[in-house]
């Protein structure tokens, strides 16, 4: 009786995969089938808008059937990835020659990966390059550029603002800081506990990498490099540089400082419960906070100004293609995406444009984002050079120790301004 | 006597005390999935935290919204598919070479079953940068059935290795009478070896649909479309951002993605120990 | 058994060709080619010209003050939970074959984590772990058993600690299983000697149980500590390393190098170390083992 049943069982899974051999046996015709009609041309497109957000289903739903019935040759296939995995995913299928068409990248990587000779150089390959490209902020094609060549074009931009909590605010009678002093006082002054006895902090920073402390080095007067991003020593362990990452690990010793531990609570949830008063975060965090806590009230001001001024950190992503791609069609779509139409629908989803058209068009000036198009010009960008991942691992690492295990900045940061002057010098 | 007797059952009731704690441990953190998977994502931080949602916060919100996603269905399908394709490409090919190693001398042998041996030691992961080398060269990255051999390399050693010591312990008697009536190799191996070496053939397939099924570092490294993802992948594609994750939406995929590999172990999981009992782990 | 004829050796030979080209395109070559590059510049500065540089990779890896970390933890990892599963499978399938009623209710409920994804119960152990979640919560203000929340995900040997947590809950009811079969097959006539004896449960189970298991031990004890060193997704989903590459594992780290950083040559000499390391603990376990029989 037993055995009948095993053999049963067997004999299903047997049968099963007859199956599905039957089926990819039909898939693998139809694919040999579908080579000798006159297919639309795939074209393959990677980004980091991420899989839940209105940008992707903006993507998905409206842009890219436009782009489609506008060029009906083409189909384009979108292939979201999360933000860290798209660099290394991108990494790995370059060794493999195995790159998408297309990519959206961060403005920080493209140094990186022009280093490694896998974008194309557009303004010696394209012959209507100057056409497109003056249709966009000279600020954000610079992004683009490097050794000689535009490698990019600029698809968006944003900096980081102060978001904070505007009860927590009136229940202290402060308003919103203007200088760094200011700022360190409100956070010393919200943190502690609330109605529940739970902690809250002043400050939230996600993570410690360069786009997270970069404002705070900068407008304190600090520095990460010399200007022509040569050499570390002498900025990234100057008195100014110290002296600030000292502030914050003091902050952090206080629990003033939190969010970038792997327990902690998630910055969109943190602000939205009312456990972290302020953070720096750019323009898609309305969205977000409509989306997850819509009766939450919160205000913006700009970064604080230290001794420096008020400097925040630009952002933003290019769009670029790569070698051994379509370029035709990649080139098609890029031309699409940075198009007024397709800029002006990804502003409403918190996408600053970076088309001239589009910042002049009615979303973008009903859209808020007045005080991010205002924080952008005094903004500075992360060293764009190629080993700028690398530094910026080795700078977290670093900070890292001395905000969270209380390690000496002096002496930390001295070491890492000698492993980046090398890092400066491949 | 009956002094005995109270004494089993004052022993009985502590073994059963002692069980149900553990088992309790065990399904503590997938009750805690289920119920947070029913709460709304605004939710997860309230305070004081409840382990169960209040009646009138339980919402279902996190369910309809999976399982409007389409690519929740595509995801799923692709997962089942690579996982039935490995374990029966598997059992096939790891109870041909078990038989053929435990009832015939032919040159090689020992090296062959040593090689088996070795390569159960290595783990899998550490072959991934050479395999993703070879996927490259053989086309098949960024390919949902591509995933297919490589995981089936990967549970054959294990396989042929349980499934080796299960067929030794069938007696060479039922092959000689197949042979004296005129069989060939073949009919042995499907009149004898497979029917009555299915419990330990079960009981491997389990463990190779858990392996494909649940498979995370190579599917994430050569599947790129959105479309060609497995579960895991998918799931873990919701957790990313380290700013703002959605709990109830990644537990109520969890739980969703939980349940086939559950239903499939109930109904099988009779074969489980018969199937190791007088299988492998032998001298 | 001698091949009757040459048709049977052909039919053999036919049984063992797709296990053999299987096995040896997507694992014999994978690993020759790995021990090759092992000894070569691979990274992205050398894409294209892979030049020889002999034992570099390996002193490069050996001298990593991360990878000494990684292993440490690894190694610690194995050593807390593979006794730490086994001792726990063992209980449970001592307990479940005693008992005389719902042996297979308790079989599924003790399986139920062996048969949950990694990636899922990773991630419910991050959200049960949490500083701000249920855990810290029941320990603090329910039962006062801390004063203030504990940063479980936060540090080395939190982050570690609960990866390892994770790996005992996880494995028991594998164990279980494996035991449990073992259990059944130990003859009952030898208890039932024993009970004449006057042998109670405790000198029954070390004098005739656990010596009827050993070669189950044994195999438990190899296969565990594969999985011990295989540590991955756990690792990645929970803390992905942090804080600074301090909670890393041998394969996460691996992971980094190869894919993160492209450094190719070094990754492979890190698995072919992680390999090694391997096949002499293997070598090393059952050695003991059978000395102990010697004994």
């Amino acid at each position: 009786m037993k055995k009948e049943n095993i053999k049963k069982a067997l004999m299903l899974v047997l049968s099963v995969f007859l199956i599905l051999g039957i089926a990819t046996g039909c898939t693998n015709s139809s694919e040999t089938d579908s080579d000798q009609e006159t297919e639309p041309v795939v074209i393959n497109f990677w980004h980091h808008y991420s899989a839940q957000s209105a940008e992707n289903e903006t993507l998905m739903n409206v842009l890219i059937p436009k782009f489609e019935e506008e060029n009906p040759g083409y189909k384009v296939n979108a292939v979201s990835h999360e933000w860290a995995e798209l660099h290394d995913k991108i990494i790995v299928s370059a060794s493999s020659d195995s790159l998408p068409d297309v990519a959206r990248l961060d403005i920080a990587w493209v140094p990186e990966f022009q280093k490694m000779d896998i974008l194309v150089p557009l303004d010696s390959e394209m012959a209507d390059f100057n056409e497109v490209a003056g249709g966009l902020l000279d600020s954000a094609m610079s992004t683009g550029y490097v050794k000689g060549n535009y490698y990019a074009l600029g698809l968006n931009t944003n900096t980081k603002i102060l978001f904070y909590n505007v009860q927590a605010f009136e229940d202290a009678g402060i308003t919103a800081p203007t200088t760094m002093d200011e700022m360190f006082e409100a956070i010393a002054k919200l943190s502690g506990t609330n109605e529940n006895g739970q902690q809250v902090w002043g400050l939230n920073e996600p993570a410690l990498a360069g786009w997270n402390i970069c404002p705070y080095i900068w407008s304190y007067g600090g520095s990460i490099t010399n200007d022509n991003y040569t050499k570390a020593t002498g900025y990234l362990n100057s008195a100014k540089t110290v002296e600030i990452i000292q502030k914050l690990a003091d902050m952090y010793a206080d629990g003033q400082l939190t969010g970038f531990n792997s327990g902690d609570i998630p910055m969109t949830d943190g602000f939205g419960t009312g456990r972290y008063m302020m953070l720096l975060e750019g323009p898609w965090k309305s969205a977000e906070m409509d989306g997850a806590y819509p009766d939450f009230k919160y205000a913006t001001a700009d970064m604080p100004a230290g001794e420096a001024g008020s400097h925040s950190v630009l952002g933003g992503e290019d769009i670029a293609m790569f070698k051994n791609g379509n370029s035709e069609g990649a080139w098609l779509f890029m031309k699409f995406m940075t198009s007024e139409f397709a800029e002006e629908e990804m502003a409403k989803c918190g996408q600053i444009p970076v088309n001239k058209e589009a910042l002049e068009s009615d979303t973008v000036k009903n859209a808020d984002f007045a005080p991010f198009l205002n924080a952008i010009t005094t903004t500075y960008a992360r060293p764009p050079v190629a080993s700028w991942s690398e530094i910026d691992n080795a700078l977290s690492v670093a900070v890292t120790d001395i905000i969270v295990n209380g390690a000496d900045a002096q002496a930390t940061l001295d070491a890492l301004a000698e492993t980046v002057d090398g890092l400066l010098a491949e | 006597m009956k002094f005995k007797l109270t004494q089993k059952t004052t022993k009985n009731i502590i073994l059963y005390v002692f069980l149900l704690l553990g088992g309790a441990v065990s399904i503590m953190p997938m009750i805690y999935m289920i119920s947070t998977s029913l709460k709304p994502n605004g939710a997860l931080y309230e305070f004081p935290p409840h382990f169960f949602p209040s009646l009138e916060q339980l919402t279902t919100e996190n369910y309809s919204y999976i399982f409007s996603q389409e690519k929740f269905y595509l995801n799923f399908l692709n997962s089942v598919v690579v996982a039935v394709a490995t374990v029966i490409l598997a059992a096939f090919i790891s109870t041909a070479l078990a038989f053929c190693l435990a009832r015939f001398k032919f040159p090689g042998r020992k090296f062959l079953f040593g090689l088996i041996i070795g390569t159960m030691i290595i783990p899998g992961t550490t072959l991934i940068i050479t395999q993703y080398q070879l996927a490259d060269f053989l086309n098949l990255t960024n390919k949902l059935w591509g995933l297919i051999p490589f995981y089936t390399a990967w549970v054959i050693p294990f396989s042929t290795f349980m499934i080796k010591g299960y067929i030794e312990g069938i007696p060479r008697e039922y092959d000689e009478a197949v042979y004296a009536d005129g069989g060939t190799v073949f009919t042995v191996f499907f009149k004898i070896i497979v029917p009555l070496a299915s419990p330990a053939i079960a009981s491997v397939s389990i463990f190779n649909f858990l392996t494909a099924w649940e498979e995370f570092p190579w599917a994430l490294t050569v599947i790129n479309d959105n479309l060609k993802r497995t579960l895991p992948i998918a799931i873990s594609g919701f957790f990313g951002q380290h700013q703002f994750t959605q709990w109830g939406y990644v537990f109520a995929m969890s739980v969703a993605s939980l349940m086939p590999v559950l239903i499939v172990f109930i109904c099988f999981q009779k074969y489980f120990v018969s199937g190791l009992q007088s299988g492998g782990i032998k001298e | 058994m001698n091949l009757r004829s040459s048709q049977d050796k052909l039919r053999v030979g036919l049984l063992l060709l797709p296990g053999i080209l299987m096995f040896a395109i997507f694992t014999i070559y994978p690993i020759i080619k790995l021990f090759l590059m092992s000894f070569t510049q691979w990274d992205f500065g050398s894409m294209m010209d892979h030049s020889f540089i002999g034992f570099e990779n390996y002193k490069a890896v050996l001298s990593d003050e991360t990878f000494r970390i990684a292993f440490e933890n690894t190694i610690i990892y194995t050593i807390v939970t593979v006794p730490g599963q086994m001792v726990l499978g063992l209980l449970a399938a001592t307990f479940i074959h005693s008992i005389p009623k719902f042996q297979v209710p308790f079989r599924v409920i003790y399986y139920i984590p062996v048969i949950t994804s990694w990636v899922i119960v990773s991630l419910v152990f991050r959200y049960v772990f949490n500083t701000e979640g249920m855990l810290n919560y029941v320990l603090t203000n329910v039962l006062h058993l801390s004063e203030s929340f504990i940063p479980w995900l936060d540090t080395r040997w939190g982050g570690s600690g609960v990866a390892m947590m994770l790996g005992i809950w996880k494995g028991v009811g594998w164990n279980m299983v494996v035991f449990l079969a073992a259990l059944q097959s130990v003859p009952q006539d030898l208890y039932e000697a024993a009970e004449i004896d006057g042998c109670g449960s405790f000198q029954k189970f070390f004098k005739i149980t656990l010596p009827c298991i050993k070669p189950t031990i044994l195999f438990a004890l190899v296969m565990l500590t594969i999985g011990g060193f295989n540590v991955f997704t756990s690792i990645k989903m929970i803390t992905g390393g942090k804080p600074m590459h301090q909670t890393e594992t041998v394969l996460t780290w691996m992971y980094y190098k190869a894919f993160n950083t492209g450094e190719f040559g070094y990754a492979a000499a890190l698995s072919f170390i992680v390999a090694i390391v391997l096949v002499f603990l293997a070598v090393l376990q059952f050695r003991a083992m059978k000395n102990k029989d010697a004994n």
